[in-house]
Parts: structure tokens; sequence; C-alpha cells
């Protein structure tokens, strides 16, 4: 038996049950996370059924209640009678419901705990509407009419008519943020630009009439455009304010919801499976590609998905050249001794540097120091208020390439270092130079292993809150950086980040519960962005790979 | 091309020390080694390269000690001798592959085209130009078997299509591989067999156009057939091109060399005509190596 034993530890199986064992558990746990994120982020816009309870509170009193339920849970009886609840006494568990009841104008919460022994009665209404709003988050209730221009209309086919106003509401709110957004916004722009050049004129003492009054006659032919933008939009802002809608809440206490306000509504109640698909894939959609609301807890994050793969493109840029330029010269050029020993343990460590270390480098050194310099050299006449003189994109992905900077130059250096030596020497023998040589041919060669850094960079890069904190991030930014006024992108502009979005949903955001599923959403999502840009590098880096193949050999 | 050829090395005329070495074209008159007197007709072959007092040293240990050798033109001549005997060392003297070993030190000269190639103003690059080199594993780029051998060329700058088609078609054939490889010019050099790829890299060395070749044990990693082949082609290009080739297989040696040296511990032991060197050796150093007694 101890024989056997004693061999079966010599063969070495114990090791190997062990390294599986802990790839086992690694893989796990990485699947593990990903279908937490994936169920909980994913579960969110499916239309869940409407409940309405007859519920008995605790002090006695009866109350209609209508919602989602979010969760159940088993609390322990005794913990609740040691609250003053009175359970019988043979009861272990009770069971308790998250409601999601929404209502929040009117109750003045999204959410209430009940507890199931207290629900007197249950129904699923088919006629239970969902009606997502602008703001005050959701309504449940009933549909009772629809006052069109002052009007009630109240008949059989209400439920049509009220969809169509919405849609025609829906409409005229695109409209309205289209001439908002592009057109006001663009003339606002080219005024505040008109107004920055009037400033550095009179700054450089250039303020000649002539040139005044052609600045005077642009702005005025703005201002006129502006008036007319102006005339349009007020126009079409009371359009959209036509109709107004009516419901009743499941206690019966009805309210008038003006349909510039509701965003969609729907009966989950009355969807078949195919219904709550299409329901299911737009709600998606819309939380792709929409703006955010009401301080990010409701709405998209497409601005968020936006900065963050702007970011990281943009670091990409910076730091390969710099990284590979670096890693070449340390490992071809530089004579390896002391010195090149001592750059590189430093360049290593550089990598274990708390991150936000980096965050407040980029504050003190980029931001304050570099964007100071520029304000006072360049953008003299829009002071005091700064232009690069405060966080904006272009330092945050600075700051980022210089904290992925060590994993570029030490893939790069390792990516050189596989070249065989016959390789170089056959280029050097055919009287290529140095650099001939590294030019056509090890570069090329090394370029898989330089790719596989700047993956490693961008995984990084993309996942990182902490220094972008500090120099751009916030939590809502008015434009994107990447916009159709001149000079299209805005490296001085802030922007949204996806990872910053998670932490400010989920921990800064007045409605934790209402955001919670947000913040498993933009978590996917986030995870999804790395993989995509990660899986485009790995493609690149294949297919080179394919090309040089012979070197492993 | 060759006629049209303006490397710096070639002319000897106004390169201040040249004298010293009496231009290198007609025959040394030192010549010591024992060439039979009268045993051929023709006129001595011209002297392509000449070694003087050649030392190395790789920090402090020497690795070639007091090598005086003389290359003939158009002709083949053979290292041989045990592993680790320099001749490998001697021949990447050369073409100056040495200055990529940072401890490595020379001292004494090697005279090409009239030329000390170790004098402070010569071109390394374009040295190896004049001088290509083959190296014991084939080393194609990872490219196609087309730009392999264009590679040099455009190194040089001569990126016209034309141009590059006829001297990549010129040096295929030289290095009897066109008729394998007409076909597939774009496709990766890494899809040729062993064979195919030393005589690839070959033509790649021909392409630009060079008076001497130095081919590093060349079939080492060959199977038998292949070696025949660069054997056979060893024999053509010798009529255009000074060859040093060094080996281990003393039959290769003997099958394709014209004259021989038998290197041992750095030192230069025995050099002459293979005939001699291999029936008749006059050191009992080579005699003892041929037949077998140690290496």
């Amino acid at each position: 038996m101890t024989s056997n034993l004693k061999q079966w530890v010599k063969s070495g199986s114990p090791w190997v049950w062990l390294n599986a064992g802990a790839v086992s558990a690694c893989i796990l746990l990485v699947v593990g996370l990903l279908l937490l994120i994936t169920w909980r982020g994913m579960g969110h816009f499916w239309p869940a059924k409407v409940y309405q309870f007859t519920y008995q509170g605790e002090a006695g009193e009866r109350v209609d209640l209508m919602g989602q339920i979010r969760e159940r849970e088993g609390v322990r009886a005794q913990r609740l009678r040691e609250s003053g609840i009175e359970i019988d006494s043979d009861v272990e568990l009770v069971e308790r419901i998250l409601l999601k009841t929404g209502n929040r104008d009117i109750t003045g919460q999204d959410f209430s705990w009940i507890l199931a022994p207290g629900i007197l009665q249950e129904t699923v209404p088919l006629s239970a509407v969902v009606i997502e709003r602008e703001e005050w988050g959701t309504f449940f209730g009933f549909l009772l009419g629809l006052k069109k221009e002052g009007v009630l209309y109240s008949e059989s086919d209400l439920w049509a008519e009220f969809h169509a106003s919405l849609e025609r509401a829906s409409d005229l709110r695109e409209q309205i943020d289209e001439l908002e957004k592009d057109e006001i916004g663009s003339v606002n722009y080219r005024l505040e630009r008109l107004r920055l050049r009037q400033r550095s004129l009179e700054l450089d003492g250039e303020d000649d009439p002539a040139a005044m009054a052609e600045i005077q006659r642009q702005k005025e032919a703005l201002e006129e455009e502006y008036l007319a933008l102006e005339e349009d939009l007020a126009s079409l802002n009371q359009a959209v304010r036509r109709d107004v809608v009516i419901v009743e809440t499941a206690s019966g206490q009805s309210v008038e919801l003006p349909l510039h306000t509701v965003i969609d509504a729907w009966r989950p109640n009355d969807m078949g499976l195919g219904a709550r698909i299409g329901h299911y894939f737009y709600k998606a959609w819309a939380f792709v590609s929409d703006d955010p609301r009401e301080a990010n807890t409701e709405g998209g994050i497409f601005p968020a998905i936006y900065g963050t793969v702007l970011m990281v493109l943009l670091m990409s840029v910076v730091v390969t050249p710099f990284g590979v330029v670096a890693g070449v010269y340390l490992k071809e050029y530089a004579r390896q001794g002391f010195v090149t020993r001592t750059i590189r343990i430093a360049v290593n460590n550089l990598a274990g540097v708390p991150s936000i270390v980096y965050g407040v480098f980029g504050l003190g050194f980029f931001v304050y120091t570099l964007g100071g310099t520029i304000d006072q050299l360049f953008f003299e006449a829009a002071l005091p208020s700064p232009t690069f003189g405060t966080g904006g994109l272009f330092w945050a992905s600075l700051t980022l390439a210089l904290l992925t900077l060590p994993v570029v130059i030490v893939s790069t250096e390792e990516g050189l270092a596989r070249i065989p030596r016959a390789i170089r020497e056959g280029s050097l023998a055919l009287g290529a130079t140095r650099w001939e040589t590294l030019w056509r041919t090890v570069l090329p060669m090394a370029s898989p292993g330089i790719l596989t850094g700047l993956i490693l960079a961008v995984a990084r890069a993309a996942g990182e809150v902490a220094p972008l904190m500090l120099v751009g991030v916030v939590k809502l930014a008015p434009s994107l950086p990447l916009d159709g006024n001149y000079p299209f992108l805005h490296l001085e502009r802030k922007f949204m980040h996806l990872g910053f979005h998670i932490y400010d949903v989920g921990f800064q955001s007045p409605n934790v519960e209402a955001a919670r599923p947000l913040v498993y959403a933009t978590a996917l999502l986030l995870v999804l962005v790395i993989l995509l840009l990660n899986i485009v590098a790995i493609h690149v880096r294949n297919n080179l790979r394919e090309k040089y193949r012979g070197l492993e050999t | 091309m060759n006629e049209t050829r303006d490397l710096p090395l070639v002319n000897t005329a106004d390169v201040p020390g040249a004298e010293g070495e009496g231009g290198g074209r007609p025959a040394d008159p030192e010549h010591p080694k024992g060439r039979p007197n009268g045993s051929m007709e023709t006129v001595e072959p011209a002297i392509a390269v000449k070694v003087r007092n050649l030392n190395l040293y790789y920090d402090e240990v020497q690795a070639l000690k007091d090598i005086d050798l003389d290359i003939e033109e158009k002709q083949v001549t053979a290292f041989i001798g045990p592993s680790g005997c320099g001749k490998t060392t001697l021949l990447r003297c050369f073409n100056r592959m040495n200055d990529l070993i940072e401890t490595c030190r020379i001292e004494g000269r090697i005279i090409l085209e009239g030329r000390n190639i170790y004098d402070s103003g010569v071109d390394v690059a374009e040295l190896r130009r004049y001088v290509g080199m083959v190296f014991q594993k084939p080393n194609p780029f990872p490219k196609s078997v087309y730009e392999n051998v264009a590679y040099g060329l455009r190194i040089q700058g001569i990126n016209k299509r034309r141009v590059l088609d006829e001297a990549v078609e010129r040096a295929l054939r030289g290095a009897a591989l066109w008729d394998e490889v007409k076909d597939r010019l774009e496709e990766s050099a890494f899809g040729l067999s062993g064979g195919q790829q030393q005589r690839l890299v070959i033509a790649r060395a021909i392409a630009v156009q060079p008076s001497v070749i130095l081919l590093d044990e060349p079939c080492s990693a060959l199977d038998p057939i292949s070696t025949l082949k660069v054997e056979e082609l060893i024999n053509e290009l010798k009529k255009q091109y000074t060859i040093i080739i060094v080996t281990h297989n003393m039959q290769q040696a003997a099958r394709v060399s014209d004259r021989t040296a038998f290197m041992y511990l750095g030192e230069m032991i025995e050099y002459g005509e293979t005939d001699q060197v291999f029936t008749n050796p006059r050191v009992k150093q080579t005699e003892d190596y041929i037949t077998g007694r140690y290496g």
C-alpha cells in the first residue's frame, strides 16, 4: 500500500493533478464571473411580468401594490419577530420579496420589500402598463385615457391610439434633440470660436476696425441663424407638448403624464414570447446606443463606450511607437551592461507602480505643467478658463500610455530576442547595415511579439479607472470628443469611460438599487469592449505569426 | 553589372597604403607553399585574398594564431580541421562578420583588391556585398522566394521591377534553382525543402554579384542528394567566383576544392593543392587527421 502511494508520488501524477486543479479553479472562476455578469446584466432588459398584490402590511393596513419581482429571499422568522412583526410560532423561514414598484414621484421610492405571508391576493393583470419616463423612473399602472389637444379620448382602441401619439411625440423629441445638439450646438461652437478669435486679436493688438467689423458681421450672421433655430425649437417644443396620457396607479390614484416625458410604454403581461424577445433586444440596443439619463441611473451608456474606445485607440497610437523605439534601442543598440540592466529593472518596476500614482503624475505634469503652458502659449484667448490645462482625453491617453509603456517595451525586447541570429547575419552578410537589417527583416519578424505587448497594454488600459479620475474622466460629458465640428477630434474635451461609469452608477448614484442591474450590464459591456479590441489585435497578430511561421522551427 | 560596379574596394589606384601589397593582382613572389613547379602549363592563378599575420582573440583567448594565407582567384579553397580549430572564425574574418562579437579583437591584415579590409575607412556593408556568405543552416528570410533573392539588390536601392526580375532569374539560374521555383516565386521561401533553401541562399548571395563567396559548412544540414546538388553547384560557381568553403567532411573537401588548408588549434598547419594535402601531406598532424587518428 505505502509502496503504491510512494510510487504514485514518484510518478509525478500528484503534481499533474495539482496543476490541473489550479487551472480548473482559474477557469471556473473566470467562467463563473462572466456568467454572473452576463446573467445579471442581460436580465435587466427582459420585460418581466407585472404583479398586482393586495398586501397587508406590518401595521395591519391594506395596500394595493403593483410591480415587478426583483428578488425573493428567505428570512429567519426569529429575526422578524424580534423586529416586532407577528409571525406564527411554527414558521421558521419567511419568504420576502423585493418588488420594483416604480412611481417614485408618488410614493417616494422605487422598491419595497414585502413579506409573502402578508399577500392577500395576487394577480397578473393583462392591461398593466409599464411606462419609461424621462424623469422619476418607471411608472406601473393602468391606462385610463388620452388627452389630445385637450380633448379626452377613451375609445376601445385607446392602446393603439396612445402608441400613435407616443410615436409622434418621440419623433418630435428626436427632432428637438437633433436641433439642440447638432445645429444649435454647432452655432454655439462657432460663436465661441469667433469670440476667442476676437479676444486673441485684442490680445495681440491687431484689433483694427476692419477685422473687428468682419468679426462683428459674422457674429451677427450666426446670431441670426441662432434666432431662426430658436424659433423652430420653440414651435417643436409646443408641438411635442400637445398630448397628455392619463394613467392610474394600483391604488387608484390617477395621474396625468405629458407625452413628451414618456419614452416608451409596454404591457409585459400581454406579450407573447416573440414580442418579449423583440422588446428585449430593442431595450438592449437602446442601452448601448443611447445617452444616459437621470444621473446615469437610466438610459444608455453610448458616450462611455465611445470614450473608452477612443481613449484606448489614442493610447495605442502613442504607446506603440514609443515602446517599440525604446525596446529596440535597449535590445539592439545600447551597449549591454550595468546601465541597460538598471534601466530594464526600472522599466519592469514601473509596471508595478500603483496606477493612481500615474494619475497623480499625469495631473501634475501633463495637465498642470504641460497643459498650463500650452494654454498660455496657444489658448491665451480662452483664459482664465482652461483648454488643455484641465483633464481631458489627450492627457488621459498619455497617462495610460505611460502606464502601459513597460509592457510594450518588455514585449518588444522579447520579440527581438526571439529572432534567430542566423536571420540577422544573413541580412548583414548581404551588405545590409544594422538599421536596414532591423527595418526590413528583424522588426517585421518581431511584430507578433510587439502586438502581444500591445494587446496586454490595451487590456490593461481599457480596464483602468483610478488614474483616469484625475486626468479627464467625468460622470457626464456634455459632448463627445469626436464630432462634426472642426477640428473634429477634440483632444481637450472631457470624456466618459465605462470603468468610471460602473463606479459612478454603482456607488455614487442616489438610487443604488435601481442602478444595480445597470452596473452589471455596464461591466458586461466593458468586458465585451476589451474582448473586441483584443480579438482584433489577436487576429492581426495571428496573421503575422502565420506569415513568419518558419521561425519556430 | 559587374562592369559598372563602382566599389571603393576595387579602386586600388587612389587608395593610400595599397602600394605595399603591390596591387594584389600579380602572384605574390613570396608565395611559399608547395605548388609543384612545372606540373601545370598554365600561368599561376591570380591571388584574390591575402591574409597576413592574422591574430584573433576572444577576450584573452587567442582563437587564430599568425595566419598567413593566399586565396587564389576563381578557385575553391577548403578549410578543414577538427571542431573548434578556428576555421569558421577565420572564414568570418573575410567579411568582418566577427565585428558583431563585442569581445572579439583582431590584429593583422586581410588584403582584398589591394586594400586591407580592416582599415578604418572601409565601409563594412560595401565589403559584404563584395564578399558574400552562406551559412551552415539555410536561413532564408520570411519573405517570398523572389523577395529573398531581391533582398540584397533592394538594399542597394534597386527597385525597378524589370531590373530585379532579370537579376533574380539570373541568380536563381546561377544557383541551379530556377527550374524548380520559377512557378512559385511569390510563395514563401519557407515552403522550399532544406536543399532548395540552401541553394536559394546561395542565389541570394550571388544576386548582388560578389567576387568572393564564403561557404560555412553549407551541406552540414542537408541530405546526401541535396549535398550532391550543392557540390555540383560549387563546381559551376568557381568559374565566376572565388570560393572559400569550411567543411567538416573531408571527402567533400577532396571532391570540391582545388586547394585545402588544414587548421588545428587556431594555427594553419598545412596549406596546399588538395591532391597533395590528401595524398601526400607534408606535416604529420595533417596525415593523422586525414587518416582519422583524431578530430
